[in-house]
């Protein structure tokens, strides 16, 4: 589903994909909102997963640049089509479902406050400058996350993310505490 | 959906061609944030997602160029770029525009998708004031925290 956009997607396509009824898939989801929301659990659950995996003990810039290379790779296996699962469902629920978008907001939250989480502890290792607003830094590293994706998606190249991520990264790295 | 990529590209191309100095790139900030800030505008409709859009990549394209041939106007004028260079940052004589560009892009693009779900201004004010850091264009008292605008 989040190949082809929310937006995109019947519940025709949902059987046609999974090879159930509609019968089946009602029994289970009470109409397309519900699945969306299911979906996002999911994928969001997958993600979050990886990203705790990944980031949960980064304290280091070069700890940094790994997340990054490994996000990199994965994207540019595929060109860059697929994005961020998680953010390309962010760019497309927004509108209509209220609880999709809460959803959504929680898990970037929560991915963000892994971001936050490796900054507090290159300040910790006075890597990073006390006075430097860990918030902003995580928002600014979050974005150019997501947006780097959608960048490389609609490029079907991988380099705009690869240069969005090093830029943000090359900004935190100046604002080391000396 | 044609018609805004079009929109947002004469706005843009306009306004951009007239940015000067750092004052100019920040009216320029808070104009694309309002835009981007408002539901179906053609900035906000433009940068939605919804399948494979080449006219998407063209706008893209050319308004990263013209972000980039802005920032390289101001660092070569000295309007920017040399300044309030702090102890805490690097110095400006090696920004790259072409790269700031593509950050700067991709913060309005991720930033506004993050505020859209937030619905909130915050995160694409936080991310645009981190983009665009090196050329000292945040806003006057930082973005305001507020959670319902």
């Amino acid at each position: 589903m989040y190949i082809q956009g929310v937006g995109d997607t019947t519940l025709d396509d949902v059987l046609a994909a999974s090879g159930v009824s509609k019968s089946q898939l009602y029994h289970h989801f009470d109409g397309k909102d519900a699945l969306v929301r299911a979906v996002i659990d999911l994928v969001g659950e997958r993600v979050i997963e990886r990203e705790r995996d990944a980031l949960g003990h980064v304290s280091t810039i070069a700890g940094l640049r790994r997340w990054r290379d490994a996000l990199v790779q994965n994207n540019a296996l595929r060109h860059g089509a697929y994005g961020c699962a998680l953010g390309s469902l962010a760019s497309e629920v927004t509108d209509h479902d209220a609880l999709a978008r809460q959803a959504l907001s929680h898990l970037f939250a929560e991915w963000q406050e892994l971001l936050a989480g490796v900054l507090r502890r290159l300040q910790d290792n006075g890597v990073l400058a006390p006075e430097a607003s860990v918030d902003q830094l995580a928002t600014g590293l979050m974005a150019a996350l997501q947006g780097g994706y959608m960048l490389a998606q609609t490029a079907r190249d991988v380099t705009p993310m690869a240069t969005s991520i090093d830029m943000a990264l090359a900004h935190i790295e100046s604002l080391s505490a000396d | 959906m044609r018609t805004c990529f079009a929109e947002v590209l004469a706005r843009e191309s306009a306004c951009l061609a007239g940015v000067t100095d750092g004052a100019m790139l920040a009216d320029w900030r808070r104009r694309v944030v309002k835009e981007l800030m408002t539901p179906r505008s053609p900035y906000a409709l433009a940068l939605r997602h919804s399948g494979d859009v080449p006219e998407r990549a063209a706008l893209l394209d050319r308004w990263r160029e013209l972000i980039a041939e802005t920032l390289e106007r101001l660092l070569q004028s000295g309007a920017v770029g040399n300044s309030l260079c702090s102890s805490a940052q690097t110095p400006r004589g090696d920004i790259d525009a072409q790269k700031a560009a593509v950050l700067i892009l991709a913060a309005l693009h991720g930033g506004s998708t993050l505020s859209q779900i937030a619905r909130d201004p915050w995160p694409l004010n936080a991310a645009l004031d981190f983009a665009l850091a090196p050329f000292a264009a945040t806003e006057d008292d930082g973005p305001t925290r507020t959670r319902n605008e």
